[in-house]
């Protein structure tokens, strides 16, 4: 079991390091180890937080605190395919 | 010139001008095709009979140069849910009108015989012209031919081959910038009402039209000029924002990562398979195949999700395939491949479908075993049964609801008769109310909840909570306003969020009208109006409901049902 990480859009761009035939998402197959929250697989790839918009764990709209476990799916998009300028929206969080 | 009203009598097959009334002062786009419907036309009427009118409005600021603001609206009773009906879109048609002064066209009566006529619209003459030659053919070659004849300084409006057989799931068409026939007013079947009243095409050409008179320009300018910058500063919105750089098929994998993409005819909410058919996807192709992105549909447009799909090698533009569409006729019949879906968005186009009840149709059509789900190819034939005009082709070219009856399937996603657009309310609850509430059936851009859902647009909401009437009432009255206005809904994500955009917005149509026009207050009574329309009709709280299957079968990943209780359901309106 390992998390299913898919990035998108520019996201997939930067971590797949790829400047053509870029799939979006890119998707990756992590391990759990070090990784406890969102917000330590966007450390893991480098990627800041401002550089993220919607981001799903399950299907459910997230935020960088949400705890993430094996089997989950994430799915993290980045800011420009957000469709949101303040983030009114509660985002699920566990810490 | 002051602005004045074109009534356009099929029965004698006469036009009129009449001054527009101080009491309409105030309305445009859809406040006024919903209050002139309302004014004239019987709610039992058959909508296809001579008793039931087609009214085309621009918005009240559409004409200006107010940023993306080229929006009309067309109306009437529909022949698909049975009540009113308001559907609409971005086209310079409505820009020429306003120009030209013109508030409003009213379609009314019935032509003895069959033949079918084009009304041409110029500052100097109003002319019938018989357009029987052009009966049967698909709008592509018809629209090449009609621009070669009239030239490019004219807009046009048509209804095709699915309104010619009086197909509820007809809408009525309008050229993009290329010409292209890729702008719809899709839903409600309004094709049908045009076709029924043997009116083909109006062609409008506003050489010599005076412009739109705006009362307060220094208030006018003002606003204006606030909504340019809070559309150029949004995210959504903004040069190189999620629309410009992917179209509104962006939202195909941000809503199949939330579960609420439907698939296969709404049996499960979310497919791998997506990402084929994704706006990233469909970007990239554009840029290898040498089709256009971004675009706009009318002149003026800031945002420009528009764009031209074309066949490999930049051949065959087919015109925007947006994302409802790709989902309808994609996803939603488990056709992941957007060639396929590109040339059934062409079909639509070229037959005049509107093509969300299009794809529903032949998704519930494949749940019926006529085809099988994912078979393009197939699907594509099946169009051509439309254009033949065969008994399966009258079926098809009826719609979702009406398909369903004629196959025997049960899982029909319709309220009112009218197909569901691409949300699964399952997972995402307040488009739900928002389908079964809207006085337009199954409608997302009646209000829009995905945008305060999923997107976090101007305010708060968990897509799974089920206390939804007060969100979804409140989007409902606030886009009645926006759809009165001439703003493409898409501003919305900008006034929304940057309260000086709203201002701006409501400062810029002030300008125009010379007075002060409260949004609350306009986009209740617009409401108020439709679904006074509605009950006259016949429609009761019974008919604000979704269908069974929706509470019975839990939709995977996130096994959701609808369970908003119909007294959250009922109190959206007070019912």
């Amino acid at each position: 079991m390992a998390i299913l990480v898919k990035f998108f859009g520019d996201l997939a761009k930067k971590v797949s390091q790829k400047e053509t035939n870029i799939e979006s998402p890119f998707s990756l197959k992590i391990e759990t180890q070090g990784i406890e929250y969102i917000a330590d697989i966007l450390k893991k790839y480098s990627i800041e937080k401002s550089e993220t918009s919607h981001i799903f764990v399950n299907g459910v709209y997230s935020g960088f605190k949400k705890r993430v476990k094996n089997g989950d799916r994430v799915g993290i998009f980045p800011k420009n395919m957000g469709l949101l300028y303040k983030w009114y929206f509660t985002r699920v969080e566990d810490d | 010139m002051p602005k004045r009203i074109l009534r356009v009598n099929m029965s004698k097959l006469e036009t009129s001008f009449e001054d527009f009334p101080d009491s309409y002062a105030t309305l445009g786009g859809r406040a006024l095709t919903s209050t002139i419907v309302s004014k004239e036309v019987d709610p039992t009427c058959h909508p296809l009979g001579p008793n039931n009118k087609l009214v085309f409005a621009p918005g009240i600021i559409t004409g200006t140069v107010a940023p993306t603001s080229g929006r009309i609206s067309v109306g009437g009773k529909s022949p698909l849910t049975g009540g009113i009906k308001e559907a609409n879109a971005g086209t310079d048609f409505p820009q020429r009108l306003a120009r030209m002064q013109i508030a409003a066209i009213i379609v009314e009566g019935q032509p003895k015989g069959d033949d079918y006529h084009m009304v041409k619209i110029s500052m100097d003459k109003v002319e019938f012209i018989n357009a029987n030659k052009y009966v049967g053919k698909g709008l592509y070659q018809v629209y090449k031919d009609l621009f070669k004849e009239f030239g490019n300084r004219v807009s046009i409006c048509a209804c095709g081959i699915a309104g010619e057989l009086m197909g509820a799931a007809s809408g009525i068409c309008f050229n993009d910038p290329e010409g292209l026939p890729s702008r719809y007013a899709g839903r409600g079947g309004l094709g049908a009402v045009m076709a029924s009243k043997g009116l083909k095409f109006i062609v409008v050409d506003d050489t010599g039209a005076p412009g739109v008179e705006i009362k307060n320009k220094e208030l006018f300018d003002q606003g204006r000029e606030k909504l340019r910058k809070a559309l150029a500063e949004h995210d959504v919105t903004k040069p190189d924002g999620a629309l410009a750089s992917y179209g509104t098929a962006v939202l195909v994998n941000i809503i199949n990562e939330a579960g609420g993409l439907p698939q296969r005819n709404f049996s499960s909410g979310q497919d791998d398979r997506a990402a084929n058919i994704s706006g990233e996807k469909k970007a990239e192709e554009i840029k290898i195949r040498g089709g256009t992105r971004p675009h706009h549909c009318n002149p003026g447009c800031v945002i420009r999700c528009s764009e031209v799909w074309t066949k490999p090698g930049g051949k065959d533009p087919v015109g925007v395939l947006e994302y409802e569409s790709v989902w309808a006729l994609g996803a939603n019949c488990s056709i992941y491949n957007l060639d396929d879906i590109g040339e059934l968005n062409r079909a639509c186009n070229d037959l005049g479908l509107d093509t969300i009840e299009a794809g529903d149709t032949i998704a519930v059509a494949m749940e019926g075993g006529m085809l099988k789900f994912g078979d393009g190819k197939g699907a594509l034939k099946v169009m051509d049964e439309i254009r033949k005009k065969t008994p399966t082709g009258r079926i098809l070219a009826n719609g979702c609801a009406f398909t369903g009856q004629a196959f025997g399937v049960t899982r029909v996603p319709v309220v009112k008769g009218q197909a569901f657009p691409a949300y699964d309310p399952r997972a995402i609850k307040g488009i739900g109310v928002t389908y079964a509430t809207t006085p337009m059936g199954a409608d997302h851009t009646a209000g829009y909840a995905i945008a305060t859902e999923i997107m976090g647009v101007g305010g708060t909401a968990d897509p799974r909570d089920t206390n939804k009437s007060e969100l979804s009432r409140n989007l409902q009255v606030a886009t009645a306003y926006l759809d009165s206005t001439g703003y493409c809904l898409f501003t919305a994500f900008a006034v929304l969020d940057i309260p000086e955009g709203l201002e701006g917005m409501i400062q810029s149509v002030n300008g125009v009208l010379g007075t002060e026009v409260d949004l609350t207050e306009l986009g209740m009574k617009v409401i108020t109006t439709e679904r006074d329309f509605n009950k006259a009709a016949g429609f009761t709280a019974a008919d604000d409901r979704l269908p069974e299957f929706l509470r019975q079968e839990p939709v995977a990943p996130s096994n959701e049902v609808f369970n908003v209780s119909n007294e959250e359901l009922d109190k959206v309106w007070g019912a």
